[in-house]
């Protein structure tokens, strides 16, 4: 099956559609590059169609392409190596070499530090025309920027998608209701290969496209890709892709190891199961990292836990066909969320009264606490002193929410009456036959 | 189809000569023996093997085009020993490569050759200098011109052949004149200046002993033509010149 994206890919710049202005421009500073020999940035959203335009704009004037993009090696070394060597030579057979470094942002500080001061000094001394395409212009360093003919690729808009859509449908001989295809759009909004890639997903091998067909398709994508990582993940024999494959996947580390905790029993048993679920401890432990010091570099060691690890725990092959579900713990949480609430606020009135954290009342003082309150006297008395709420002692005694309310409600300045009443009668009692002694 | 039992020595010399560029290989087999073509990342430089059916100890092929992940390769025909015979296998149901050393059996995957880099089309290239000489002549060359730059030029002058390289600080240069080098013709002056990290890998897989043909012109890529093991295999190396900047 041939991806749409690339079968009409377009074969000139004439074709491409949408950025009618910033291909205008990439056509002038290629046109113009013997004069001014300067490096062009060309940036924008993903899949507005920068690296289409710059591959027409080449086979337009034939010129050979030597690429560089994010799936080739990319140490400064590497990059030295091919763009810098491929900048700097005449090519063979001739001609001229268009150098397109792709993903040029992805360079800079990354993995690889000296990646942003090669790609500098690879542009500054091209002798072949070179283009630099990223994401995001303001990722790539001044220095780049300031040696660089930028042109920018605004965001396609939803009324230049359709149009696109349209005709691939035409071309592929399916008919459509044209609000199907604005859904496409809207959901795409800025993103044409995106609503390309959506439109091949509901509409090939049809011959006819409506809009039920595009809403049911919503919202499946997200978990049909997290399933193929986690087939690669517990049954490939490639560490090295599922490793790459995690980039792909639309989820953070955080939700991905819940996936993978879910999915691992299904497939893992005996000995493969307690190697995994270390690995999954240490991405855990990564992943409280990160959040205790906001350092988000860390998730890399993470990923690389909870694919690498697990990947590598494997002890014999796997195969067939497993029904992964969606992570529970997100359901528990969610069920949990009302008494994770109380839980707190209670904890935090335990920690105000005795200076404690939240933390700390939750994990210090609790146990003694509910044993205080088994006693309902004193129950009432500690939910009097620290103003617990009727759902708040529910939480912490066990009692159903009428009991609760009830103890709490009860008029507390009588109670304290009567538990003080006796308790100082009691001493009365006491005090009197005491001093009735000592008379 | 194809089945070979081939020198170990000679095809660990050829998986080098063709390694200096790439590490995965478009392998064409067929009755007249074994060839590759390949060409960098950077379409900068290229290399053609020939392996003719008679330097294999047996040799049977059907047309074939194996994709070769050369890395792999080289580190399985390491493990053999000088006077070693390797035997080579395709298997026509897994599509595998099966290698066989003396005992030792490995099952090698096979790449999609249409996943390998294209070779481009070089023209015939009309190279006004030709010069044959030992190949330790030029690795000496090579040596001292990366001592002292990243780039170097081979040239043609005064019925002379040259190679130079200038630093930063240093400048170095071999002269050959016509009677110290195997033979020489130049129609006329010609001088083209290359990357040495190419010709440094380059170098390691010419032998000394080799008898290197050089076809060097003005701004237009080198030629080296030699033999292995004394004529078993055909190499020849095409590299781009650098652009220089007045």
């Amino acid at each position: 099956m041939t991806e749409w994206t690339e079968k009409y890919r377009p074969e000139s710049l004439s074709d491409v559609r949408g950025n009618n202005k910033s291909v205008e421009e990439l056509e002038e500073w290629a046109e113009g590059w013997s004069e001014h020999r300067e490096p062009a940035l060309v940036y924008g959203a993903p899949g507005v169609g920068k690296t289409s335009a710059v591959h027409a704009l080449a086979a337009d004037r034939d010129w050979r392409v030597v690429e560089q993009n994010a799936s080739d090696s990319r140490t400064a070394d590497a990059v030295e190596k091919v763009a810098g060597e491929a900048a700097r030579s005449q090519g063979l057979g001739g001609g001229r070499t268009l150098v397109v470094l792709d993903e040029a942002d992805n360079l800079h500080g990354n993995a690889d530090r000296g990646g942003s001061s090669t790609v500098t000094e690879i542009a500054k001394e091209a002798e072949q025309p070179m283009v630099l395409i990223a994401n995001e212009e303001r990722e790539m360093s001044g220095a780049v920027k300031r040696a660089c003919q930028k042109i920018e690729f605004a965001d396609v808009t939803k009324r230049s998608i359709v149009p696109v859509l349209r005709d691939l449908l035409q071309e592929e001989g399916v008919e459509y209701e044209s609000e199907a295809l604005d859904e496409i759009a809207e959901a795409n909004s800025g993103d044409l290969r995106g609503a390309v890639n959506d439109l091949q997903a509901v509409a090939e091998g049809r011959s006819k496209l409506t809009v039920e067909d595009v809403e049911v398709t919503g919202g499946r994508d997200r978990e049909e890709e997290i399933w193929g990582f986690l087939d690669t993940l517990f049954k490939g024999d490639d560490m090295e892709k599922a490793l790459r494959e995690v980039m792909d996947v639309d989820e953070s580390p955080d939700d991905l190891v819940h996936w993978i905790d879910e999915g691992m029993p299904k497939v893992y048993s005996g000995a493969e199961l307690v190697d995994g679920y270390h690995w999954l401890s240490r991405a855990d432990v990564y992943l409280g990292r990160t959040i205790a010091t906001q350092n988000y570099s860390l998730w890399r060691y993470a990923n690389s836990c909870m694919v690498g690890g697990v990947h590598s725990a494997r002890q014999e092959s796997k195969g067939g066909w497993t029904r992964y579900g969606f992570p529970t713990t997100w359901r528990k949480l969610g069920q949990t969320k009302k008494s994770r609430g109380l839980r707190d606020s209670a904890a935090r009135k335990v920690g105000e009264s005795s200076l404690m954290s939240m933390a700390a009342a939750r994990d210090l003082a609790f146990p003694y606490i509910e044993l205080l309150m088994e006693d309902e006297t004193q129950a009432r008395r500690i939910a009097d002193g620290l103003d617990l709420t009727a759902e708040e002692v529910a939480e912490l005694t066990g009692m159903d929410e009428d009991e609760a309310s009830e103890l709490v409600e009860e008029d507390v300045q009588e109670v304290d009456e009567d538990e003080w009443e006796g308790f100082v009668d009691d001493r009365d009692e006491d005090d009197q036959s005491t001093l009735g002694s000592f008379d | 189809m194809f089945q070979a039992k081939i020198n170990a020595g000679l095809l660990q010399s050829s998986i080098d000569a063709v390694g200096v560029f790439v590490d995965e290989c478009k392998v064409r087999v067929d009755s007249e023996g074994l060839s590759v073509k390949a060409v960098d990342p950077a379409n900068v430089g290229m290399v053609e093997l020939d392996v003719p059916a008679d330097s294999f100890d047996s040799f049977e092929a059907d047309d074939e085009l194996l994709g070769l992940n050369l890395t792999k390769f080289d580190d399985i025909i390491g493990m053999a020993k000088a006077g070693d015979v390797v035997a080579l296998e395709l298997d026509p149901e897994t599509g595998k490569l099966k290698i066989q050393i003396d005992g030792l059996r490995y099952t090698l995957s096979l790449i999609d050759p249409e996943s390998i880099h294209q070779e481009p089309n070089v023209p015939d290239l009309d190279l006004p200098g030709e010069v044959v000489l030992a190949g330790a002549e030029i690795n000496r060359g090579i040596k001292a011109s990366g001592m002292v730059s990243d780039h170097m030029a081979f040239g043609v002058e005064d019925k002379s052949f040259y190679m130079s390289a200038e630093g930063d600080q240093d400048d170095v240069r071999v002269d050959l004149t016509e009677d110290e080098v195997i033979s020489l013709t130049a129609e006329e002056d010609a001088r083209s200046l290359f990357s040495l990290d190419y010709l440094e890998s380059m170098s390691k897989a010419i032998p000394s002993d080799a008898q290197v043909t050089l076809y060097v012109g003005s701004d237009f890529p080198v030629r080296m033509e030699f033999e292995l093991q004394g004529g078993d295999a055909d190499v020849s190396y095409l590299l781009a010149p650098r652009i220089e900047n007045e």
